[in-house]
């Protein structure tokens, strides 16, 4: 329907998909590059049409625990924020992890460390995808590279969180999270009813009738065995993850002898790259990564496997992260190099095809 | 003897909302008699359903385990904000967090102040005994001057340390908050006034007119390294002195 294809910033497009996929609510707390994300649900108003909760909180501390509460009640609950706040959630992420309950938390990146630049970056992918909080957990970690994966990724993040009964991220950049691209917005779902939730989510603290015992939303377990029985029932469901929800794409890697590895806004300069360099008679492709956890490590394993790969190149805007994993999956049998560009500056497709030509002497 | 126990006989029972699991507070400790009141007080008003507790990072980090309702444990200090989650978007169900003198006024003053100043239609059950009991007796926001405790072994200096902080008074002020009160559970006395207390707060959270504070001045026997009968004694001679009891708002 065309009159559903609008023009709007990639934060403007999670904030009309939260609304559309029927998020109960939202706890937020202003940050550059993404405060538009919370702006937008105010101005839509969402509380007068589907009842949605949208509260500006005092912290992101405060707005993280807040999600955790609402998460508690088998809400479709959700907080977003950028790099410096995103830290602050760790905590509650892992809170949220232990207590098996699913949320959604949008991270657009910007430079760091510390209170580093509005700039975007891609220095938060150790944070999100190795657990940036305590203890042995993952989030679940989508990588959006368009406004219109911004805005598809909020329903799918919701439900694989619900699935799986654990937190999910759209890590963002503030590249994404700021330019304009057409989106075809998701059509409405209706926010769900008490008796759905209570049908969904049994574990939730709807209120105890005489029928179950009462449900208690903890991470706390102090036997020693038992707690062990509990990571391990985590474990499998993190092995389930990496088995069943793997998600990427390819970009001309059929012939390719040089595999470009980017995510988000580096990808979409690769994408230009991988154009330049066959232009140039270079036999490029791309892998781009849509989710980082769980990370697409077969294929990546495949192609390190295939003769006409002679090598592979991770593009991030970080000092190198992402490419770790490229690294481990790809365990020895081709050469990886890395490009990385810091403090909120974009690498450029030429600048790309000319880094790679380097690190692998062509012409 | 068995036609003496006929139910117009009945003078006490303990409340069903209260469990049979035995209780991990120490002899003198608080705790128990607060969890008894607020489980009477959702018996006797029907809303076991209809309530949901958000337990803190304390000795009644256990709270679940005796008060039979629906319950979420909050990370250290966040309770208030958990609660307002819960109670925004259940604002049916009746939302209490019980929380200690850590949790609320030292790591979650925060969350505390402004899930008040908010107005959050929920109901804060503050146990206040002036240390931190459950990781081994440290200092409080609330330890007197003077008092002795793990990480102020010679006395709570306040060139150092600061004030005991009257976190209440503070919540007093702000417009978002209906009924803030100070009650004891050491005399049968004190406990029908706490449990009325704590009863109306249960009863104002669903007029929709702001956040009911009852602080319960407690006593930790061990903490404090006294008797229970000590620890009450020094608790009406110097605790209530700076904390003093009866009705701080009452809108």
């Amino acid at each position: 329907m065309s009159e559903e294809i609008k023009l709007m910033k990639g934060n403007e497009a999670i904030a009309h998909a939260a609304i559309r996929c029927g998020c109960d609510g939202y706890f937020g707390y202003p940050i550059t590059p993404q405060s538009e994300i919370m702006e937008t649900l105010m101005e839509e108003e969402p509380w007068k049409t589907t009842g949605m909760v949208v509260l500006q909180a005092e912290s992101e501390v405060a707005a993280i625990n807040m999600v955790y509460g609402g998460a508690g009640c088998g809400k479709r609950v959700m907080t977003s924020s950028s790099s410096p706040g995103m830290s602050l959630k760790q905590e509650g992420l892992s809170y949220i992890a232990g207590a098996e309950l699913p949320c959604l938390a949008v991270n657009v990146m910007r430079g760091g460390p510390g209170l580093g630049t509005i700039q975007p970056s891609q220095a938060d992918y150790f944070q999100a995808v190795k657990g940036g909080g305590h203890g042995d957990y993952k989030v679940i970690t989508l990588a959006p590279a368009s406004v219109q994966e911004m805005a598809d990724f909020t329903a799918l993040g919701f439900e694989l969180a619900f699935k799986y009964r654990n937190p999910a991220m759209i890590l963002a950049d503030g590249v994404i999270g700021q330019m304009m691209e057409k989106v075809m917005l998701p059509p409405f779902t209706p926010r769900k009813t008490a008796e759905e939730i209570k049908a969904e989510t049994d574990w939730a603290t709807c209120g105890k009738p005489a029928s179950r015992k009462a449900n208690v939303i903890t991470s706390l377990e102090l036997e020693a065995v038992d707690m062990e029985q509990r990571n391990l029932k985590f474990q499998a469901k993190y092995r389930q993850i990496e088995e069943n929800e793997v998600r990427y794409e390819e970009l001309m890697t059929e012939d390719a002898e040089y595999i470009l590895v980017a995510f988000g806004s580096s990808a979409r300069v690769c994408q230009k790259a991988v154009e330049v360099g066959r232009s140039q008679g270079i036999k490029l492709g791309l892998l781009r990564p849509i989710t980082l956890y769980p990370f697409p490590t077969k294929v990546l394993e495949s192609y390190a496997q295939n003769n006409q790969v002679k090598g592979f190149m991770a593009v991030e805007m970080n000092a190198g992260q992402m490419v770790e994993d490229v690294r481990l999956a790809v365990n020895g049998q081709k050469k990886v190099e890395f490009h990385g560009r810091l403090g909120g500056i974009i690498p450029t497709p030429d600048e790309v095809v000319e880094v790679i030509k380097s690190k692998f002497e062509l012409k | 003897m068995s036609d003496i126990i006929k139910p117009e006989n009945l003078v006490y029972t303990k409340t069903k909302v209260l469990t049979d699991v035995p209780m991990h507070y120490c002899p003198g400790c608080s705790h128990g008699v607060v969890h008894k009141l607020i489980a009477e007080i959702i018996d006797e008003m029907g809303i076991q359903e209809q309530t949901v507790g958000v337990a803190p990072v304390g000795c009644a980090v256990f709270a679940y385990n005796y008060i039979d309702v629906d319950f979420q444990e909050a990370a250290h200090g966040r309770a208030p904000a958990v609660a307002t989650a819960i109670k925004r978007l259940m604002p049916e169900k009746y939302v209490f967090t019980y929380q200690g003198d850590g949790d609320l006024a030292a790591i979650g003053t925060a969350e505390t102040i402004h899930a008040c100043n908010r107005g959050e239609n929920i109901v804060i059950v503050f146990i206040n005994n002036g240390i931190y009991g459950m990781t081994g007796g440290q200092m409080a926001p609330t330890t007197l001057e003077g008092m002795k405790t793990a990480t102020c072994p010679y006395g709570r200096d306040t060139s150092i340390n600061g004030y005991p902080l009257n976190i209440t008074e503070l919540l007093a002020k702000l417009e978002g908050t209906r009924y803030v009160t100070r009650q004891s559970v050491h005399t049968a006395a004190a406990v029908r006034k706490a449990k009325k207390a704590i009863q109306k707060g249960f009863a104002n959270s669903m007029e929709g007119k702001g956040t009911s504070i009852i602080e319960i001045v407690s006593t930790c026997a061990s903490g404090w390294k006294m008797t229970p009968d000590q620890s009450n004694k020094w608790m009406v001679e110097n605790m209530f002195p700076a904390y003093p009891m009866g009705d701080l708002k009452d809108k």
